[in-house]
């Protein structure tokens, strides 16, 4: 069998463990899935009157202008959950348990990224539901919300880079635990969860130069209007410049471990 | 056994304010425990504040200061927060054989039940006044010592009846995986009322029901003095509210506990 | 009036019986050892007897009070000491013990003294004013003894007192609990090592799989299953001058290899000397000789078919093995 085969056999049971590990635990999916909804359902109900300010950009209802917020928030948990599941396995043991096996090291890594990526998928798919559930239109129909499903999953794997090297480095699960918070704070000065231009100063010019707003964007636009090129250009810089970073951290820490043990 | 003990009612008073103490003391030998009651409902309320602070441009927005509007629900939040930890905490002990100790004791459940409630009531105290800094910081109008009286006491109330719930849950799932269970109940009931808009501006479906969510009236007492003036007709409904609340969240865990074991 | 009375208690889980009619009686001034393996039931029948657990079959009373009718009575009249040392790990030794005053309604002064001269008992005085967190295993048991002793109950229940610990712990603990007894209380003590059960019950019952599968004192128990017998070991002579020699004694056991001979002796150690001597009279030369006597295992596998205690484990030494 060739490396590649085994390597790719390892990703993908590491990552089908990840995955199984999330939904089993309420305290790991609860997150990813039920904190993200709520807070859709409760700001679309309680915020949804924002589109007769002047200003808004044009959209058919609050709910089609959230979703891509909501999935925002839930991609980003997924990766800090994965982040957290990963340092518990350092401090049980089971990583060096893998590391002792013939396997590429790096491959640990990605089968805990590709779990957070198909979690990054979940999501996606469930909000896309939820929206068209509740009367909510794609406006670039199937390939608009293909576009926002590749750009979520990828996104998904970016945050889940950078929890991993976090985790790899740390090796502990209350420090990538207390990043939580972090998540949120990038969140609020992004253009998430309202349009940047209505926003109110300092979060207004932080979300206009924060990378994770034109991510937001980049899944947005196809939902509430068509396919932007501007906006997923600028969309797929960022969450390849995320992901690369994130890559690129976790592989340093990796080494780091590896050495220093 | 017998001839020192004290009366009933001393045995009582003297169970609950040890069981304070221990919770205090968590406090004291664990800070940074409370860190993440502090900075949550904190983050919240400033990033809610730059990202829906536009809304008071709305016509039918009862004021022009956002931070002034929201404030009171970031208090509440913390008070819901350091309640739903008072489950957790109390979910652990139950995991770790703490409970036993307590349950095998003569001490009477609701004794047991007043020490953990009162806690949590007390160290809500702690998020709220960090929220309300910050929120004075960044230009939130100051309540009057009325308003402000009435905002604590809604958050202590809050506090209480939300430790009641998270103690419900911990004692009938005798786990901490039922967290997230505890948390989004509380953020759910705080939330699903005129937290982000006045009555008038939410969308139907969550019109109705902060219309029948009896911490829409708590909301509005506690956020009387930082958007106009107090008056007795806007604090009643949310001290009724509350009491009812206590009533049957108080009762709800009272039967759990007493149900442990069956 | 018996300290503890057990009638047919019972305790279902979802269809899992883990206590399936427990009868037994423990009087007032007796250490009375519940014996078992893991997963027996004991836990479960000390965790109804103490009110944490409800029935769903049967009565007891504890301290001449029912369990479910009178549950506050019992709380009053009952230390408890449960296999999780139940503590908290950021409170002192010293707190953890007034907290439980507290919680028996005593003064805060009389708690104070009581925690003074507890701490001195149990040995705890230089730690008394450290987290809990920061004890050893030995060190917590002792604090969740003295704890269970704050308001002088008449009955003590302890559940697996001494699991996990090293043999000076095991020893302290056992010193303690003889004392206690000599003062007047009570124990209901489970375990799963018999030399606990052999060295400290007066009575005890033995439970598998939820049932009482023999009760009695333990000389009585392992009287019922035999005599002891001497094992011997050959350096030189034949084993058919050794059998018959010892035939003269005693009942000769069936062997089990060629080099050993068992008989058994009606007296114990008393007999040795006479096997010592009719093997010398025939010029027998004795390499090994132990006097092997039937433990509670016997008596254990006896009854229910299978060893109490894996083969090597817990307690150490050989059961009355006195090797010469």
């Amino acid at each position: 069998m060739s490396a590649l085969t085994t390597n790719a056999r390892v990703v993908t049971a590491l990552g089908a463990r990840s995955i199984r590990q999330t939904f089993r635990r309420p305290q790991l999916i609860a997150p990813i899935v039920v904190f993200p909804t709520l807070l859709l359902a409760i700001q679309t109900g309680g915020a949804g009157s924002a589109v007769e300010l002047p200003g808004f950009p044009p959209v058919q209802s609050f709910l089609q202008f959230m979703l891509a917020g909501a999935m925002m928030q839930s991609l980003m948990l997924a990766g800090n959950s994965g982040g957290i599941a990963m340092a518990i396995d350092i401090e049980m043991g089971f990583t060096d348990r893998l590391f002792a096996a013939p396997i590429s090291r790096f491959s640990i890594v990605l089968g805990r990224l590709a779990g957070t990526a198909a979690l990054g998928l979940f999501s996606a798919l469930w909000f896309l539901a939820i929206g068209l559930a509740f009367g909510a239109e794609i406006a670039a129909g199937v390939p608009g919300a293909l576009i926002a499903i590749v750009l979520v999953t990828v996104a998904a794997l970016a945050i889940g880079g950078i929890a991993a090297a976090i985790a790899l480095r740390t090796g502990t699960a209350s420090v990538v635990q207390g990043m939580f918070p972090l998540v949120f704070v990038v969140l609020f000065l992004s253009s998430a969860f309202f349009p940047q231009e209505l926003m109110i100063e300092p979060a207004k010019t932080i979300a206009e130069y924060n990378p994770f707003s034109f991510i937001v964007e980049g899944v947005r636009e196809p939902i509430v209007a068509g396919v932007g090129a501007s906006e997923l250009l600028a969309a797929t810089l960022a969450v390849t410049g995320i992901a690369l970073l994130g890559l690129g951290l976790s592989a340093r820490a990796l080494r780091h471990r590896l050495r220093v043990g | 056994m017998g001839a020192a003990s004290l009366p009933p009612w001393r045995a009582n008073l003297a169970t609950i304010a040890a069981l304070i103490a221990r919770a205090r003391n968590e406090l004291l030998r664990v800070p940074a425990a409370a860190i993440p009651g502090v900075l949550a409902p904190t983050i919240f309320f400033l990033g809610l504040n730059g990202a829906f602070g536009a809304l008071t441009g709305l016509t039918g927005f009862t004021t022009g200061s956002y931070e002034s509007f929201i404030v009171p629900i970031s208090m509440l939040q913390g008070a819901g927060f350091t309640g739903a930890a008072t489950g957790v905490n109390l979910a652990r002990d139950i995991e770790q054989g703490w409970l036993d100790r307590l349950l095998v004791s003569p001490a009477p459940r609701w004794v047991l039940l007043a020490g953990m409630v009162l806690a949590a009531g007390a160290r809500a105290l702690i998020p709220a006044t960090a929220v309300l800094a910050v929120a004075l910081a960044v230009g939130a109008h100051w309540p009057g010592g009325a308003g402000l009286l009435i905002a604590f006491a809604m958050v202590v109330a809050t506090a209480a009846i939300a430790a009641c719930w998270g103690a419900m849950l911990a004692l009938r799932f005798k786990s901490q995986s039922a967290a997230p269970l505890m948390q989004a109940g509380m953020l759910a009931l705080i939330l699903l009322t005129t937290a982000y808009a006045p009555l008038a501006l939410l969308q139907g479906w969550l019109q109705d029901v902060a219309r029948v969510n009896p911490i829409t009236e708590v909301v509005e007492a506690a956020r009387q003095g930082f958007v106009g003036g107090v008056s007795w007709a806007d604090t009643w409904p949310g001290l009724l509210a509350l009491a009812a609340l206590l009533a049957l969240l108080g009762a709800l865990a009272l039967r759990e506990m007493r149900r442990t074991g069956v | 009036m018996a300290a503890i009375a057990v009638e047919g208690l019972e305790r279902a889980f979802e269809g899992v019986h883990a206590v399936q009619g427990v009868d037994l009686e423990v009087g007032a001034g007796e250490i009375y050892g519940f014996l078992g393996p893991n997963g027996a039931g004991k836990t479960t029948t000390v965790r109804m007897l103490t009110t944490l657990l409800l029935p769903t079959g049967g009565r007891a009373t504890v301290a001449g009070h029912d369990v479910v009718d009178e549950a506050r009575q019992v709380r009053a009249s009952i230390g408890v000491a449960l296999q999780e040392a139940a503590l908290d790990p950021l409170m002192t030794g010293r707190e953890l013990i007034r907290l439980q005053a507290t919680l028996h309604g005593l003064p805060a002064a009389e708690g104070r003294r009581r925690a003074d001269r507890l701490l001195e008992r149990v040995d705890l005085v230089d730690a008394a004013d450290r987290r809990v967190g920061t004890y050893s295993g030995g060190m917590q048991r002792r604090l969740d003894l003295a704890a269970a002793l704050v308001h002088e109950p008449r009955v003590l229940f302890l559940d697996e007192p001494t699991t996990g610990l090293d043999p000076v712990s095991r020893k302290t603990i056992w010193e303690e609990v003889r004392a206690l007894n000599d003062a007047g209380t009570t124990v209901f003590l489970t375990t799963q090592y018999l030399e606990e059960a052999d060295r400290l019950a007066d009575n005890v019952g033995i439970i598998d799989r939820g049932r009482i599968v023999a009760e009695g004192t333990p000389a009585a128990l392992k009287a019922g299953i035999g005599r002891p017998h001497v094992r011997l070991q050959l350096e030189e002579g034949s084993i058919a001058a050794a059998e018959e020699a010892c035939a003269r004694i005693g009942r000769l056991l069936p062997p089990v290899d060629g080099k050993t001979v068992l008989v058994e002796v009606e007296r114990g150690a008393a007999d040795i000397p006479r096997v010592v001597r009719a093997l010398d009279e025939a010029g027998i030369e004795v390499g090994s000789l132990e006097l092997v006597r039937p433990s509670l295992d016997d008596v254990f596998v006896a009854k229910t078919g299978h060893h109490l205690e894996k083969q090597g484990e817990a307690g150490g030494e050989d059961e009355g093995a006195l090797a010469v």
